[in-house]
């Protein structure tokens, strides 16, 4: 928070880094920004497939839809947090600017182009409740929190590898293997009624499962846009949305605290 | 008045190590042994001050500490001790075109190049037709810059940075980009900004134009300030220091040292000795030389190259018919050059003894007394050549 100063100083060019991101990805690319959804479209088709067949049992495809776009999000602030620094050595090196903003930018164009395919997945998720004769949610009107607790995650993680791949460079290796175990812990292709059954004997495997912000956020989403979807309010819920925040003041304690050696670590 | 820029005991120190950032593996290979990294100071113990308003140069072979320094005052490197203070707005010029991304067009990396400089996009919309013009690339604006040649994307990188405003321009070499107009435009550009009373601080390799253009000139040798204050001096003392061991100047002595030059001294026409002298007065070369055995009919000789290493003169005892029977023991002699018709700018003194069927190269100083000329009149070139006018007269 205390860069809010210098951010704010500098917006214009945190505006111009973030559009920068969001035009280099879909420059040279015949279907531009429909990847952002074509690819969880199919992700979420697969899923679902593969689902049936393993499971026998399927989610509701509104369900993976709603899962797969939130984890894309997470996915792609994850990957470009990644390479925020040490993707941009020139600036880094040759231009002074709060650093931070490099980060902020990759993070807040995924978040653009999250809010860009919402605005598709939320008629698509709205088309298929009909078909079953219901609603989108009124709860829905909650999404801004769902999605602030979301970016503070993405933002913190994003600050944490961005710093931390300048030291390392084996976090690029590293967050691949992370990144799918975390899927699979994630309730991204699959919903709590899976943990819940496995759950049933020993509801503290609830309650640690749902210590992973990814869990609460997926399963949030579901909650307030789908009628049928309650959220689970157990009791370390709170502290895991804290963890969030916590995540996030660290990560931004460990950036500030880097960044002065950035330039010589590039 | 208040200084601009300070410098306080300013030291940066780097952790040589291998290449590239270290990896987990190689951190926890070294766990719990200290790890001994040979620390290198890039600086260290620097100390200036620049008041407001002055156009300072820093000079130094490669390497010796003039980047970080300039990083040091751009904020984009921290130091290891001391610290350095500026006041007011600081732009630098460290790198022409930051943060163009390839794919993008040049209107489009103008903007982010200008947000990357602090400049308001305003001021930039406003002033793009003037910058394409500057650039000129009025064709080309929409093209990615990928496409474009170093040499537009530079144009076009110092288009935008001519915008800028500030109170402190760094400016760290990238001006020996480009071709001669460019160049011409840049100083053009940089004389405005001195004008209306910035404070510039200037790397760079081009002695001329440090000549010409700053007020003060500091000399950085292995992270150390070694000498500061009017150009031309300092310049002269880093041509005397350093540059002779590089550039297209090609410094060495080698023969057989059986005669060999003892000691050497320049000495104006009033027999002082120094290293700057002016056109049309005298330059006299004082030499002292020891001859270990009898040597029947030495020759000596000087020549003299420009600064780029350009031969503009030499002659000879022997093509002078100025036969020497024989030196033997200590003895010297003066060389005169009077008037020197050379123009202002930097030269370098070659002398050499040989024997007279230049079979035997006896002692040669090769590009070995750098000097400096002075000229107090405003014609141009390498040499003053004796001219007469006669006025026009009709027919």
């Amino acid at each position: 928070m205390n860069h809010l100063h210098d951010i704010m100083e500098r917006r214009d060019l945190l505006w111009n880094l973030t559009v920068r991101e969001l035009k280099i990805r879909y420059r040279n690319s015949a279907l531009g920004f429909l990847w952002t959804l074509l690819i969880p479209l199919f992700m979420g088709l697969i899923y679902m497939f593969f689902l049936r067949l393993m499971a026998g049992r399927g989610v509701p495809m509104s369900e993976i839809i709603i899962g797969v776009f939130a984890w894309q999000f997470t996915v792609t602030s994850v990957n470009s947090g990644l390479h925020s620094i040490t993707g941009n050595t020139n600036l880094v090196k040759k231009v002074y600017m709060p650093r931070i903003i490099l980060p902020l930018a990759a993070t807040l164009a995924n978040l653009i182009n999250y809010l860009l395919s919402l605005i598709v997945q939320f008629p698509l998720v709205a088309f298929l409740l009909y078909l079953q004769g219901e609603f989108i949610s009124p709860m829905a009107v909650a999404l801004p929190l769902v999605l602030i607790l979301h970016f503070i995650l993405n933002y913190g993680i994003a600050l944490l590898l961005a710093a931390g791949n300048v030291h390392f460079r084996d976090l690029e290796h590293l967050i691949g293997v992370i990144l799918s175990a975390w899927f699979f812990i994630s309730p991204v292709m699959y919903n709590l009624s899976f943990i819940e059954r496995v759950a049933a004997d020993h509801p503290i495997l609830l309650d640690l499962y749902m210590m992973n912000p990814m869990a609460i956020i997926c399963t949030a989403y579901r909650a307030i846009i789908l009628p049928h979807v309650s959220f689970p309010w157990t009791g370390l819920i709170w502290i895991s949305i804290a963890g969030c925040g916590l995540l996030y003041v660290l990560a931004d304690r460990i950036f500030s605290r880097q960044q002065k050696n950035f330039a010589d670590m590039l | 008045m208040e200084p601009v820029i300070e410098a306080i005991d300013l030291g940066k120190c780097y952790q040589r190590r291998g290449v590239g950032a270290p990896t987990l593996m190689s951190r926890l290979a070294h766990m719990g042994k200290s790890t001994v990294h040979e620390p290198f100071w890039a600086l260290r113990n620097v100390n200036f001050s620049i008041p407001r308003g002055t156009t300072v140069g820093v000079v130094g072979p490669n390497g010796s500490g003039k980047s970080s320094m300039l990083g040091l005052a751009a904020g984009t490197i921290h130091p290891t001790e001391g610290r350095i203070i500026t006041r007011g707005r600081i732009s630098s010029l460290l790198e022409l075109g930051a943060g163009f991304h390839p794919d993008l067009s040049g209107r489009e990396n103008v903007f982010l190049n200008a947000a990357v400089l602090g400049i308001p996009r305003e001021d930039i919309a406003r002033r793009m037709d003037a910058i394409v013009e500057f650039a000129g690339l009025k064709d080309f604006i929409d093209t990615p810059v990928k496409h474009y040649s170093s040499g537009m994307y530079v144009r076009l990188g110092f288009a935008v940075a001519v915008e800028m405003n500030p109170d402190i321009l760094l400016i760290d070499e990238v001006l020996a980009v480009g071709d001669v107009a460019f160049q011409m435009k840049c100083f053009d550009r940089l004389n405005e900004f001195k004008k209306q009373g910035k404070t510039i601080l200037l790397v760079t390799h081009d002695l001329v134009a440090v000549e010409q253009f700053c007020n003060e000139v500091k000399l950085i040798h292995e992270g150390s300030l070694v000498a500061e204050g009017a150009p031309a001096d300092v310049v002269m003392e880093y041509l005397k220091r350093y540059m002779t061991r590089i550039g297209q100047l090609n410094v060495e002595e080698h023969g057989t040292r059986d005669v060999e030059f003892t000691q050497v001294a320049l000495l104006d026409e009033n027999g002082k000795e120094g290293t700057s002298f002016e056109t049309g007065k005298a330059l006299v070369v004082d030499i002292r030389y020891r001859a270990k055995k009898r040597i029947e009919k030495p020759v000596f000789g000087y020549s003299i190259k420009t600064g780029n290493g350009f031969f503009i003169y030499g002659t000879n005892t022997q093509l002078m018919k100025v036969d020497i029977d024989a030196v033997e023991g200590e003895g010297s002699f003066q060389l005169r050059i009077e008037p020197l018709s050379l123009m202002a700018g930097k030269y370098f003194l070659s002398l050499s003894a040989h024997s007279w069927d230049h079979e035997t190269q006896y002692h040669r100083l090769e590009d070995w007394y750098p000097f400096a000329v002075t000229s107090p009149s405003a014609d141009l070139g390498v040499f003053q050549l004796p001219t007469k006018w006669t006025l026009p007269r009709p027919d």
